[in-house]
């Protein structure tokens, strides 16, 4: 029994947007190749999943996968060449903003029942690592038959599932509950746990009593008020690990005051990020330092990392001749830290002589306001999807995607621009870990954003459930076949 | 003006009233800055994919013909797709509003039941110290913060002693019985699914209790306030000099004065139970329109939100109408007006 916060929308993983979904749909299909688990750790790297083995040709833009005979989905029937390139047609087709993980797929092709062909409009550097993410989650062919007004099924897999992972949906309580149940064709071993329920339960004091009760087994999103206290439980573990959600500031550099580099690094160098850290996250989490978080590969232990420094920030202020500025502050109540991390930021800058107007917005209202670039400073999270450091670099920085979708900053810069489209292009993962540590270094420099936390991931679960594995880029995903209970 | 020409022009004047109210709606969604396109294709997403994705959710079209658009599939019972859920909006509301109906009726049901007669007993005990005591509990229900009281009783009744149990509307392994109404303590009688109605009672018990409490303050105020009036009518001092029974006074003949300002309150305030049901749902995980309606006005998803409208101000309209009717049985001069 496990408490979650928030129904996913949507039980389709090729509409799914949200790592909400993921707790479903990651049990429910499989991908091409999936994060490779090594000594009970997960890993970023990529191991077999429905394709045994793979080969790309010298251009970089033609991948061949030759697909694991025996995978069966729910149903019955074989994962086979045709359903791969049914599932990713379809991805492409609704284009729902899962497929932005995959710009680059021209055509898919079957070669032969058990061997699939893509080929890319251009050597996509990431594209192996990309499969593994759930957007690349092969469905059953025969969902067309629940198809109604051309929608791919859409409507039929918001609420069931068709996939080949070792778990169905066995039915959905609108608004109340999801039941799982063992796929009995699963290639793998039988799952243990023959009967998942997830229950929504939105208020998270509820969730804690139902925790310690017994009635649930496991718990999300537990507040970071609430982990120190669970862990003082008996019978109760807390997991609290770094993940790759940041926290970070948005500045606008499309516009005055905030196009002045020397406003921005004084800025900067204003904000008390341990005093964020500590008072508002109360310690869930650590400073970033650098677009790419520690852990992931491209992390740069050397770059520039701006820390508190009030007298600095002066100094700057008065380089850039900036006097009697008045800024706002752009959040909304997504995020319950949102108001507090405004507050601490509005006390900073005063410290340095700005005045910080917090401007709170509904959260529909606050993204379409930052997406037009109608802001001083925005806050934001991010989650990467793949362990790439495109993820970062060809989102954060690159000026074809000002606003919302990945450069909210409308940072400009011809030389940042030129090396993290090379990098992603190639395949030498040396040269381009320098391709990208060199943009970063740059733009970094230039402080488009304020770089504030890497946060933790915190679930708490009763001690008498084994096999949890957590893996930084699958948050909110358990694996239930590799997990029992005991009495 | 007979009583089914008065119910026909009310109705007429009904569709009027819901014409209207999806109009404001309509504009007033379309003016809320924000585009669900963008917010439907996630982070990542591209121009392009916004672009393709306002297309496929008809939002490149001009206004009007967008309502136009929405009213001809109305017309034809169809309330359009959910763009957050993908699934019919009337198949969400379908299955949320009964269980906030249920709650409401259920909260409204247990504030009545102890409110009349609590205010009754504070009216003809006027200033005692029971009447203190009575009208201290009505101050903290209508001033105790929902949330609060739900999470209390959660902890009392489903922490401490364990006698009821704590989320959703139904134990786990029991299935919901047949649906006719949607509202699982109906359906399951209904059914004569006995072992189902049971765990559906000590579900509901807790949110409505909850629920209901606000309304047990407001309803013993209001009776205690009617009653001291009426009770010093002449006709109430006559009916004593007359050696009528207190009993057969207050019941027979001051009640059933003090409740006619009351009914247009009952009706009111079911209006405001269903709409106000948010916290106690969010508590008690109970899967009612509330989170539904908040979450689709995050999202702007247009039909759901105007959806909801709609069957919000139709079941307003409704209410409306069923209080005035239940005046003119209460009062026949009210009839005669018409």
């Amino acid at each position: 029994m496990i408490g979650k916060p928030t129904e996913p929308d949507t039980l389709d993983p090729h509409v799914a947007q949200s790592n909400n979904s993921l707790t479903v749909t990651c049990k429910t299909y499989e991908t091409l190749v999936k994060f490779a688990v090594v000594d009970g750790h997960a890993t970023a790297n990529v191991a077999p999943g429905l394709a045994q083995s793979w080969a790309v040709d010298p251009s970089g833009k033609i991948w061949d996968f030759t697909l694991a005979k025996g995978h069966r989905f729910s149903d019955g029937r074989f994962v086979d060449a045709a359903a791969v390139k049914f599932s990713f047609d379809r991805l492409l087709e609704i284009a729902k903003g899962p497929n932005e993980d995959y710009p680059a797929i021209a055509a898919t092709e079957v070669r032969d029942p058990y061997t699939v062909r893509f080929t890319l409009t251009y050597p996509f550097a990431p594209f192996l690592a990309s499969l593994a993410s759930c957007a690349g989650d092969v469905i059953d062919p025969a969902v067309m038959s629940h198809a109604v007004d051309n929608d791919f099924a859409q409507g039929y897999l918001s609420t069931h599932s068709m996939g080949s992972g070792p778990y169905q949906v066995a039915h959905m309580e609108r608004g109340q509950q999801i039941v799982l149940e063992p796929n009995p064709y699963f290639f793998g071993p039988a799952p243990r746990i023959k009967r998942v329920v997830i229950k929504i339960i939105k208020e998270a004091a509820v969730r804690r009593l139902e925790l310690e009760k017994g009635d649930l087994d496991l718990i999300e999103e537990v507040s970071p008020d609430q982990v120190d206290v669970l862990r003082k439980k008996p019978g109760i573990v807390v997991v609290d690990e770094p993940c790759f959600r940041q926290d970070y500031l948005f500045l606008n550099t499309n516009k005055a005051p905030l196009d002045n580099a020397l406003l921005r690094q004084a800025l900067s160098y204003a904000v008390d990020y341990q005093g964020i850290i500590d008072g508002v996250l109360l310690g869930k989490g650590k400073q970033m330092r650098g677009f790419i978080p520690e852990g992931f590969w491209g992390h740069d232990d050397h770059v520039l990392q701006y820390h508190y420094d009030p007298q600095r920030a002066r100094a700057l202020l008065v380089q850039a001749g900036a006097q009697h500025l008045k800024l706002s502050y752009l959040y909304a109540k997504a995020d319950p830290t949102w108001e507090s991390v405004g507050l601490v930021l509005q006390q900073n800058l005063a410290d340095i002589g700005v005045t910080l107007d917090l401007r709170e917005y509904a959260y529909s209202t606050m993204r379409d306001m930052v997406d037009r670039g109608e802001f001083d400073i925005a806050i934001g999270n991010y989650t990467p999807d793949f362990a790439d450091p495109s993820q970062y670099l060809n989102y954060w920085v690159d000026s074809r995607l000002f606003g919302l979708a990945g450069n909210r900053a409308f940072y400009k810069n011809a030389a940042v621009d030129d090396l993290i489209r090379r990098a992603i292009s190639l395949s030498d993962v040396a040269e381009r870990t320098r391709l990208y540590q060199k943009a970063q270094q740059i733009a970094v420099e230039a402080a488009p954003y304020i770089l504030l936390s890497q946060k933790n991931y915190e679930v708490a679960m009763r001690s008498n459930v084994h096999g949890y594995i957590y893996n930084p880029l699958l948050l909110q995903v358990f694996d239930f076949e590799d997990m029992w209970k005991t009495p | 003006m007979s009583l089914l020409q008065i119910v026909c022009r009310r109705l007429l004047l009904a569709i009027l009233v819901i014409f209207g109210v999806l109009v404001v709606t309509f504009i007033i969604s379309r003016l809320i800055p924000g585009d669900p396109a963008r917010l439907m294709a996630g982070e990542h997403a591209s121009q392009q994919t916004v672009q393709h994705m306002r297309h496929v959710l008809g939002l490149d079209k001009p206004l009007p013909e967008q309502f136009a658009v929405y009213l001809g599939k109305l017309a034809h019972g169809d309330l359009g797709i959910s763009i957050r859920t993908e699934r019919p909006v009337s198949e969400d509301i379908r299955r949320f509003f009964p269980a906030t109906i249920e709650l409401s009726l259920a909260a409204l049901l247990f504030a009545v039941v102890a409110g009349l007669p609590l205010g009754v007993v504070a009216a003809v005990s006027k200033d005692s110290w029971l009447d203190q005591a009575l009208r201290t509990v009505s101050v903290l229900g209508i001033s105790i913060p929902a949330f609060w009281l739900g999470l209390l009783l959660l902890d009392l009744f489903y922490n401490v002693l364990g006698i009821l149990p704590g989320t959703g509307r139904l134990d786990e392994g029991i299935n919901a019985p047949p649906v006719v109404t949607g509202m699982f303590t109906v359906d399951a009688l209904l059914a004569g699914q006995w072992r189902t109605l049971h765990s559906a009672l000590v579900h509901i018990a807790l949110p409505a209790l909850t629920l209901g409490f606000v309304n047990l303050g407001i309803i013993m105020r209001q009776i205690r306030s009617a009653m001291i009036e009426v009770l010093q009518e002449d006709y109430i001092r006559t009916a004593r000099a007359g050696g009528l029974s207190s009993a057969r006074i207050i019941v027979g003949h001051a009640l059933r004065n003090a409740m006619i300002p009351s009914v247009t309150m009952l009706g009111l305030l079911f209006g405001d139970l269903l709409y106000g049901a948010v916290l106690t749902e969010t508590i008690f995980a109970w899967p009612g329109m509330g989170n539904y309606v908040i979450q689709s006005i995050s999202f702007l998803d247009f039909p759901s939100i105007m959806g909801f409208a709609m069957v919000a101000s139709l079941v307003y309209v409704l209410l409306n109408l069923a209080v005035d009717l239940s005046y003119m049985m209460l009062d026949p001069q009210i009839r005669e007006i018409g």
